[in-house]
């Protein structure tokens, strides 16, 4: 029987006590509640942000400042969340209102970003269905150009981009040239994203009892395919090439700032804190739940995962990088044994940059023609195009795949990976948004309300997603809709914490919670470190964001047949 | 009078070089064989000419429909390594005449399947430089794949939602008969005879206390 005291002061006078007709839900078990958090950390940003900025700042080396910010300010960060919404058993906005109700907008700003997370961030799992559900097809539509009108080659603006670019940019998005013009609907994509969001809300309806079910399969379903993938990547022709790449340490990128603020900030954002996720998830705990543990465990999966998935995506660039380099080679033999009329056998791919120079100095005028033609193939600039994002996923990646054998399969699954990644953070916002509001009893936790939730939501993502110009909102949805705000809020939480709740006093509840007290290195971190870091990064930020001018965006230009900078408009 | 004899000799081969060399209504014919069959490759020698030779000669049979066509009014010439030529077509009618290159690229496009069959390559590796390749026509399904399988995931959906609502329905008449049902199973335990027993159906029976073994209430 769970003792129902009510709680004291504040709180008695708002309509928020748990301790009402029904107890509240909780998690069948710890091993769910871990599940959970571990389905919602882990997610894209794991999988397309990471091996970028490991790429870029230096290789092996970037783990230095990664796993050094995670011990500075990630597990601890973490952990101050858990534990808040264990020991206050509310939502984001009932927890921090409990702690002073001055901070009631603290609770109702994660609530806010979690809602314009949630807006744009099932777009992609749309994105991933339309990939998934073209897959099942005996050549997959983005391996080869659509035939033009008379079939005596491809369309224009295939042929100039590759496959795999034509195919996101027009057929799945069919993207406006900016953002201005709206152009009409997409079907195909809102239909995906209406299924999106039922299964969402599916997901959701019983509240903790079918997020503990779903979770299971969300959480360990990815690692099964990563792993696949990682026989598979390793076992491609060309692989090595690239994780000997991404390996070898530039030590020279640890003296560049941007190096730890990169290291800094992808810590801070891959672990999902300041949404209320974390703490909305905790306040369905037992009280005597060993979060400590389960925050330093879910903290290092998060990261290890991160490491583990950049080796998959750099055997998959090796791949990628080593067949355009050999189809480069093969371009200019054929470009020499055609020019030249030599026979088939005399020019290898090994010895193409041989014959060149000779016949460079051997034939000059006839080499002159040509001359505009030759490219220089180099495995290293193949490697050092760098991509992140939607452009990783579904781009890059979808072109490695064509190129493998049995080509649907992996297309299959890897897919099916990406729409469970993206469907477990999802799950975590969604919960984010639901749990503070119906604490405060602005929703009841029964079926309707949930679905006039999912319904409002699917009106407004509809409204703005599926219209041509819809990948450029993306755009600013991802870059400015949680940045900024939640350093803010996750600085806002930390000083809190500690100097408006009380560091003596969070002891004492830990201690009760847990049986001992923190140690030095958690206090230390609390009070002093933690905010630090935050604080300088939010000043970084600010400043970044008043010297960088006027705000650009990438937009596809349909006569260039690539992404062209724009200027965006301030309203 | 042998010099004579010697030119008429010659001169139609010459002539023919001629026909073929300067020619502008010829087109230039790239093979890569070895790129195309790896290790199957076979030799590029006189009897392969004679076949592709033939094989243009069917193409413009089949073409203009005359039966007249034959290989001897296939010329050609620029042999190259790489395994590259030029061939121009005489008309059948007079060997000097040439026949116009855009009947001789019609000829070739209707027939590139056949012609590319004959030799085990394809429209890369048997180029017919100026002649743009007729690719595979799109293949239009009636309805898109990808329709399919959405419909089948959002029949599945749609199942688990039914399930789910009737789930919830049957949970509320369950509770709502427990309520009602209680208020008949008290006047059930009143009655201790054979009948009451009976209408319990399958019940452990009711629990007499005068008979128990409790302590509870009587611990010193």
């Amino acid at each position: 029987v769970k003792l129902c005291v009510p709680p004291s002061g504040f709180i008695r006078k708002l309509p928020l006590h748990s301790c009402n007709k029904e107890a509240r839900p909780s998690w069948d078990s710890p091993m769910q509640f871990v599940l959970a958090c571990v389905s919602y950390a882990v997610g894209l940003g794991n999988v397309w942000r990471f091996p970028y900025l490991c790429q870029m700042h230096g290789g092996g080396g970037f783990l230095i400042p990664y796993l050094l910010m995670l011990i500075l300010e990630g597990i601890p960060l973490f952990y101050i969340e858990l534990a808040i919404g264990q020991k206050m058993r509310l939502g984001s906005i009932g927890a921090w209102m409990a702690i002073s109700p001055y901070l009631g907008g603290l609770g109702i700003a994660s609530v806010v970003t979690s809602m314009y997370l949630c807006l744009y961030y099932n777009v992609i799992n749309a994105w991933s269905f339309w990939y998934l559900f073209h897959s099942f097809q005996s050549v997959l539509p983005w391996a080869e150009c659509p035939v033009n009108a008379n079939r005596t080659g491809y369309l224009e603006e295939c042929e100039v981009a590759s496959p795999t670019q034509y195919f996101f940019y027009r057929e799945t998005l069919n993207i406006s040239s900016s953002i201005d013009e709206n152009g009409g609907l997409h079907m195909g994509q809102a239909l995906c994203l209406l299924l999106a969001w039922i299964i969402v809300y599916l997901f959701i309806v019983r509240g903790v009892k079918s997020t503990g079910v779903v979770v299971y399969f969300t959480a360990t379903f990815p690692y099964v395919v990563l792993i696949i993938y990682l026989i598979r990547g390793v076992t491609l022709h060309g692989a090595w090439n690239g994780v000997k790449y991404m390996f070898t340490p530039k030590l020279e990128q640890l003296v560049n700032p941007q190096t730890w603020i990169n290291a800094a900030t992808q810590i801070f954002f891959s672990l999902g804190l300041g949404f209320g996720s974390l703490i909305a998830f905790s306040s369905y705990n037992h009280h005597n739940n060993d979060f400590e543990k389960q925050a330093v465990i879910i903290s290092l999966i998060n990261s290890g995962t991160s490491v583990f998935a950049s080796i998959v995506t750099f055997s998959i660039y090796g791949f990628k990088a080593t067949f355009n380099y050999e189809s480069c080679l093969e371009r200019m033999r054929l470009l020499c044994l055609n020019a030249f009329d030599l026979s088939e056998e005399s020019i290898s791919a090994g010895n193409v940059t041989e014959w060149i120079h000779y016949l460079n100095i051997t034939h000059p005028e006839s080499f002159a023609a040509i001359a505009s033609k030759i490219e220089h193939c180099s495995l290293e600039a193949e490697l050092d195009t760098a991509v992140e994002g939607t452009g990783l996923a579904f781009i890059v990646y979808s072109e490695a795949i064509k190129n493998m054998p049995l080509s649907q399969l992996w297309s299959v699954l890897y897919f099916i990976m990406l729409l469970l990644l993206g469907m477990g953070s999802m799950l975590g916002n969604v919960t984010a948004i639901i749990t503070p509001l119906a604490d405060i009893k602005l929703l009841s936790r029964s079926l309707s309300s949930e679905i006039l939730l999912s319904r409002c939501s699917l009106c407004l993502c509809f409204l703005l997603e599926f219209v041509r110009s819809g990948n450029y909102w993306f755009t600013i949805f991802n870059e400015y809709a949680a940045t900024l705000s939640l350093l803010f809020i996750v600085f806002l939480e930390v000083i809190s914490v500690c100097y408006v709740y009380g560091l003596r006093r969070f002891e004492r509840d830990i201690e009760d919670m847990l049986g001992h007290r923190p140690n030095w290195y958690w206090k230390v971190m609390w009070a002093a470190v933690s905010p630090l870091l935050l604080f300088s990064l939010f000043i970084f930020y600010i400043i970044n964001y008043i010297q960088g001018g006027t705000p650009t965006y990438q937009a596809w230009d349909k006569d260039l047949v690539r992404s062209a900078i724009k200027r965006k408009h301030i309203y | 009078m042998l010099a004579g004899v010697l030119l008429l000799i010659f001169l139609p081969p010459l002539v023919a070089k001629d026909l073929c060399k300067d020619s502008q209504d010829g087109f230039k014919v790239r093979l890569s064989i070895k790129t195309a069959l790896g290790d199957d490759a076979y030799e590029w020698n006189e009897s392969e000419m004679f076949l592709f030779r033939s094989t243009l000669a069917y193409a413009m049979r089949k073409q203009t429909k005359q039966d007249t066509y034959n290989i001897t009014n296939i010329l050609v010439c620029n042999d190259t390594q790489r395994v590259s030529f030029v061939f121009v077509v005489t008309s059948p009618d007079d060997p000097d005449q040439l026949i116009p290159k855009e009947q001789i690229e019609q000829a070739v496009r209707q027939n590139k399947h056949r012609i590319n069959n004959a030799f085990l390559l394809s429209d890369m590796t048997l180029e017919f430089v100026g002649i743009p390749p007729t690719l595979a026509a799109p293949i239009i399904y009636d309805t898109e794949p990808w329709l399919i399988v959405f419909g089948v995931v959002i029949g599945a959906v749609a199942v688990g939602i039914v399930a789910l609502l009737m789930s919830t329905v049957s949970k509320k008449r369950r509770a709502k008969e427990k309520a009602a049902g209680l208020s008949e199973e008290d006047e059930g335990i009143v009655k201790e005879n054979g009948t009451a027993l009976s209408g319990l159906g399958g019940k452990e029976g009711v629990y007499n206390q005068t008979f128990s073994n409790d302590n509870r209430f009587t611990e010193l």
